[in-house]
């Protein structure tokens, strides 16, 4: 995580998008009859596959692992999360494009919190 | 005799190289790469691995460098950018694991995400070791595994994709380091526990 506003924007954005689209493959995967764990899961691992893939292409313009670790979390969830709430009931496109959004945010803000309590001298890797 | 097919890999990775790792990458990285190199001194220095070059606009000027690459194609592209340094580079095109060096034939060891690449990170260390001088040291810019759940079992997936590829994400490059007889130094962690940057020293005995 940077402090310079380039980065910032980029790693929010990031996230965003990544977000956004894997809740809308979910839409297009998962329907009401769905088993909720089966679209759990299922949806977990597509979501941090193809996050994975994403990450391949914002990184050109972000950095590679910075932007991989937190755009794989946010498909794995934003899969997880919009994956068990289609099985529940059929969820309007919008609404699943916000939660994308708030998954993407909440992984970002989680991310740079780790972050600053990783980043910096490392004691416990010494001799 | 030569890895071919660890050559053949990072010849076909030098066609993307600049792309995915000369913009944001760089960008991200460029002023702690500029600080760890800013180390660079006077004597004879090595720098392992130059891929394309582009941590050379992160070298301070005027200083003389060996730099070894195993890939031709990384060598062929990166020459561009070591007409244009201020100083002195030599580029060499050789197998980290058999480098054809003296024993303490440098003063100082550089490496930029090297260990990430190479097939045997401990014997190319223990390597890079017996070239360096007693009192040496080391400094190293790399990303590695992480030892905290979950981005531990994220680089685990992400390396059974990237290792046919290119780099492994999940080696533990600090243990690596010791492993091959340096004395670790410091440990400064950059982006989670994962891009670091690692300073060691060749001990006396």
């Amino acid at each position: 995580m940077d402090h310079r506003l380039y980065f910032i924007f980029g790693d929010l954005v990031s996230n965003f998008i990544t977000g956004i689209l894997i809740a809308l493959c979910a839409a297009l995967l998962v329907g009401t009859g769905w088993n909720m764990f089966v679209a759990m899961v299922v949806m977990m691992a597509l979501g941090m596959v193809l996050g994975l893939f994403l990450a391949l292409a914002l990184g050109i313009l972000f950095g590679a692992m910075e932007i991989m670790v937190p755009v794989m979390l946010t498909g794995m969830f934003s899969g997880m999360i919009s994956g068990m709430w289609l099985t529940m009931a059929p969820v309007p496109v919008i609404q699943l494009a916000w939660l994308g959004a708030i998954t993407g945010l909440a992984v970002t803000c989680i991310i740079w919190l780790v972050n600053t309590g990783l980043r910096g001298i490392s004691t416990s890797e010494l001799d | 005799m030569a890895d071919l097919i660890t050559r053949d890999k990072w010849d076909k990775a030098a066609e993307t190289l600049d792309l995915m790792s000369g913009n944001g990458e760089l960008k991200r990285w460029l002023p702690f790469k500029t600080g760890l190199f800013g180390h660079m001194e006077s004597g004879n220095i090595l720098f392992a691995s130059l891929g394309t070059g582009l941590d050379i606009s992160a070298f301070p000027p005027g200083r003389t460098i060996t730099a070894i690459d195993i890939s031709p194609e990384m060598l062929k592209r990166a020459q561009p950018r070591i007409d244009n340094y201020p100083g002195e580079i030599t580029a060499e095109l050789t197998d980290i694991h058999e480098m054809p060096y003296p024993d303490s034939h440098f003063d100082q060891v550089f490496t930029s995400c090297t260990f990430c690449s190479v097939p045997d990170p401990v014997a190319a260390l223990s390597a890079l070791h017996r070239v360096l001088k007693t009192g040496g040291r080391l400094y190293m810019f790399e990303h590695t595994g992480s030892r905290y759940i979950p981005f531990k079992y994220m680089l685990d997936l992400m390396t059974f994709i990237t290792r046919k590829i290119g780099p492994e994400m999940n080696r533990n490059t600090v243990g690596n380091v010791r492993a091959a007889g340096f004395d670790v130094t410091e440990v400064n962690n950059l982006f989670l526990d994962i891009v670091k940057t690692i300073k060691a020293v060749k001990p006396l005995n």
